[in-house]
């Protein structure tokens, strides 16, 4: 393999056609595969479930939660593990405490990030569950399928977004 | 077994894909907020429009799958709550620069702060669980 195709593929951002057609890809695959709706979101109640095995809350003894290890395990892991390889072929560090431009032009503390931080996620995992699915359910999967759940949803989730990041620029980031 | 294995490759595949476009990343959610930068919209319109023609397909074939085993497709319930959540997923989502999916990508890639955002999407989605459980959800 020439350098630059090393290059084009692990190392410099993918072009977003690239990125998009194999996003895109995983929707139809999944189901022809394993007639199963791409999502993230709910995969996060069987990792709530693996710290608190015990909690009678119903909802965690729903049926979609009864086995920790499911395929929402699997498939949550698999994702911690490409973001792992990408930056190895990129040649990334193997930790950094920056996030971006956030970061960069804050001196916030590191605790004060990481309250932020876990506010943000807090929104997220309310929000989602809230609408029944994120972005990767809700906004690729559901709009594909001309779910109107799914436009309702992803107008609100574009909506948050971009009033939060005026805010955010204003009060915050100091106007930029 | 098998099952499993094929589901932790597509989220590796997931993952990896959501890297190398730049997903995963603080700047390209902000920028895409601001206007100034639209390529991760750009991916999410690639991404849909690859996904309902691969879709199309698949229901132009009949609906089967593999080994000729039929599709359900996983049908979204609207519900009042719908605009609400989404309304509060995307300040969740500028505030963090990711979302479910991609802070998983951040983590693998050993950004710290996107640990305390995956703890506070655990923590959040706790919060509905005991919400849902106090009847105070409709």
């Amino acid at each position: 393999m020439s350098e630059t195709l090393y290059d084009f593929f692990f190392v410099k951002p993918w072009p977003w056609w690239l990125g998009g057609i194999c996003i895109g890809l995983l929707v139809p695959l999944m189901y022809y595969f394993l007639n199963t709706a791409l999502g993230v979101s709910t995969g996060y109640g069987n990792i709530v479930k693996l710290i608190l095995p015990r909690s009678r809350l119903r909802w965690l003894n729903s049926a979609d939660y009864i086995d920790v290890f499911n395929w929402r395990f699997f498939f949550l892991a698999g994702i911690i593990m490409g973001g792992f390889l990408s930056a190895r072929g990129a040649g990334w560090t193997w930790t950094t405490p920056g996030m971006g431009l956030f970061t960069a032009r804050l001196d916030w503390t590191f605790p004060s990030l990481a309250v932020w931080f876990l506010l943000g996620g807090l929104c997220m995992g309310l929000g989602a569950r809230l609408a029944n699915g994120c972005t990767s359910g809700h906004s690729i999967h559901g709009i594909a399928n001309l779910h109107l759940s799914s436009i309702i949803a992803t107008a609100g989730f574009l909506l948050g977004g971009i009033m939060a990041t005026r805010l955010i620029t204003a009060w915050i980031l100091g106007g930029f | 077994m098998g099952r499993r294995m094929a589901f932790m490759g597509f989220g590796i595949f997931f993952g990896f894909t959501l890297s190398r476009v730049g997903a995963s990343g603080y700047d390209l959610i902000y920028t895409m907020f601001t206007g100034a930068d639209l390529k991760l919209a750009w991916v999410l319109i690639t991404a849909i429009v690859t996904a309902y023609l691969g879709l199309g397909w698949l229901h132009f074939r009949g609906d089967r799958g593999y080994a000729d085993r039929p599709i359900t497709i996983n049908k979204k319930v609207l519900t009042g709550l719908t605009p609400v959540g989404g309304v509060l997923f995307g300040i969740g989502w500028a505030m963090s620069g990711a979302c479910p999916g991609t802070v998983l990508v951040q983590v693998g890639e050993g950004k710290i702060l996107g640990l305390f955002t995956m703890a506070g999407i655990i923590a959040g989605t706790y919060i509905y669980a005991w919400l849902a459980e106090k009847k105070l959800l409709k």
